[in-house]
């Protein structure tokens, strides 16, 4: 069996949606376990009101509380059950920390995700593909 | 430039600030504090009078924000603890820094006080933020950094108000309408939001506004400044507001979309870029002088208070933005300080918002901290809970 467990990164992205119907292929072919991982980015840095970090926290709490929804929903049409993960923190080390010690065999994820931020150091799927201790599947 | 091409450009200055932020995960007043020294610098441009008294307004709606975001539940429960780490977090960098001012940079004792004031104070939000992406926010350690930040702006506040008052008569009606505002407004408030709010034409913001403009007016009259009363009625609203979030949410819509902006602007737009590189010693100087006193002072209180985590939580206690920007605005309108020294307290307080938390977050994280300290942490256990809890409420920042 070429992959037994997969993680897919999701962030509602174009990119990552594809990704995200990848990994679903991948899984029914390999008829692997999949989990598809949603990293609830960083809070405004340096706020200058605690209601500025509120409403951004509350914003993402309620769009990552639909993506994970969405994505039970797309598994279940394909008839993969999947786990959801939502988690706060840097997107590039989550990813990688939660597929070595989850034991994954593959991380799937999106080439670019919906922010400039994204790209300012280097995008998040370049550092995956570095510092992951599995095989990197980046879907354009 | 006329008044109207002012504000165009300075509109979409506030919009290109908004775009910016969120896409590259920066705070929007950080950004329009940033943009606001650009466009003065670049244009020449005089803080027209429309938006002085914009930006003043503004900054009297932060003051009311920052104390109805208070937990006071929580603040209850941690008071004991947090008192000392708040009180030194605003005591020590507040002497030493009007002591600097006042010796080492010749400023006179009213301008001392106003350095001081505006470097001693602790940013409430960029704690908050930093504790919610931690998971601190829920954990004793988080809820008694809140609390002792709580202290220090609160300190703060109170030494803007008492410090520069030249009492005349109106002082006495100054006081009694706080009083009767900071004990009527949450009584009146239910019914009135009941029969009159969740409306469009948004009576409950209004009431609000009407409230803050006559404290403005008498503390103005009475020579001082409105700073204390208006905190503290934020205070007293937020378990109002605790339990009715969509007020607070419309709110802050109006705050952030047309008051907050105009704040950020008209200070960045009174920063002299060439002040400031004129004057990089000092600055250098300034900054030390917050920074020294807040980590002597607040670091063995929070290894007793707060530990495994006092060098995170030291650094975090050394933030400041929102109250030092207001505390220095306040001495430029009221001709203490010059535009000068405005430049250097913003520049200080805008480097104290970032520096102590970039380092905090990227060399004294909890999960290394933790790691690293495990030792001593057993050594040193984090202090006892004050004792007999109060009664649990939904705190906003629980």
């Amino acid at each position: 069996m070429p992959f037994e467990k997969i993680l897919v990164a999701i962030d509602g992205s174009d990119c990552s949606n594809r990704a995200f119907a990848k990994a679903l292929e991948l899984a029914a072919l390999a008829n692997a376990h999949i989990t598809a991982l949603a990293v609830e980015g960083p809070l405004p840095a340096y706020a200058a009101t605690v209601g500025e970090v509120e409403e951004v926290k509350r914003e993402k709490d309620s769009f990552f509380g639909e993506l994970a929804a969405q994505a039970r929903l797309e598994g279940e049409n394909a008839g993969i059950e999947i786990d959801v993960d939502v988690r706060p923190g840097h997107a590039a080390e989550l990813i990688t920390r939660v597929a070595e010690e989850g034991g994954y065999d593959l991380v799937v994820l999106g080439h670019r995700g919906h922010f400039v931020r994204d790209r300012l150091l280097g995008s998040t799927a370049d550092r995956v593909a570095e510092h992951a201790h599995c095989p990197v599947m980046i879907v354009r | 430039m006329s008044d109207i091409a002012i504000a165009a450009l300075l509109a979409g200055t506030v919009l290109i600030a908004s775009t910016i932020s969120v896409e590259i995960g920066l705070s929007v007043a950080l950004i329009e504090l940033f943009l606001g020294v650009v466009v003065g610098n670049a244009f020449h441009l005089d803080v027209p009078v429309w938006l002085a008294f914009l930006g003043s307004f503004a900054g009297i709606v932060l003051t009311f924000q920052a104390g109805a975001e208070v937990d006071v539940p929580q603040f209850k429960r941690e008071w004991r603890a947090s008192l000392s780490i708040g009180l030194v977090s605003f005591f020590a960098p507040f002497a030493v820094v009007g002591l600097v001012c006042y010796y080492a940079l010749g400023w006179n004792h009213r301008q001392a006080e106003i350095g001081g004031l505006a470097l001693s104070t602790t940013s409430l939000a960029v704690v908050y933020a930093v504790l919610v992406e931690t998971g601190l926010n829920r954990e004793l350690v988080g809820k008694r950094l809140m609390s002792a930040t709580f202290v220090t702006d609160i300190a703060t506040v109170a030494g803007l108000t008492i410090l520069f008052v030249k009492p005349t008569i109106w002082v006495i009606p100054f006081a009694a309408v706080s009083i009767a505002l900071i004990a009527g407004l949450p009584k009146l408030a239910p019914w009135f939001f009941g029969r009159y709010g969740n409306r469009v034409i948004e009576p409950e913001i209004k009431l609000v506004f009407a409230s803050l403009f006559l404290l403005m007016w008498l503390g103005a009259k009475a020579n001082s400044q409105a700073a204390l009363p208006v905190f503290i009625l934020g205070l007293v609203m937020s378990n109002h507001y605790v339990k009715h979030r969509k007020e607070q949410e419309r709110m802050r819509v109006v705050a952030f979309s047309f008051l907050t902006p105009f704040f950020f602007l008209k200070g960045g737009m009174n920063v002299s870029a060439g002040a400031l590189w004129a004057n990089l010693g000092i600055l250098g100087v300034l900054f030390v002088a917050k920074m020294v006193p807040k980590f002597a002072g607040v670091y063995p209180l929070a290894r007793r208070y707060t530990a495994p985590h006092a060098t995170f939580t030291t650094l975090l206690m050394s933030t400041g933005l929102t109250f030092g920007t207001i505390t220095s605005l306040y001495g430029l309108n009221a001709g203490i300080i010059d535009r000068t020294k405005f430049s250097l307290l913003i520049a200080v307080v805008v480097l104290s918002a970032i520096v102590p938390t970039a380092i905090a977050q990227r060399f004294f994280h909890p999960h290394l901290e933790h790691e690293h300290d495990h030792e001593s942490a057993r050594e040193q256990p984090v202090a006892p809970m004050p004792p007999a809890p109060a009664p649990a409420g939904e705190g906003i920042n629980s």
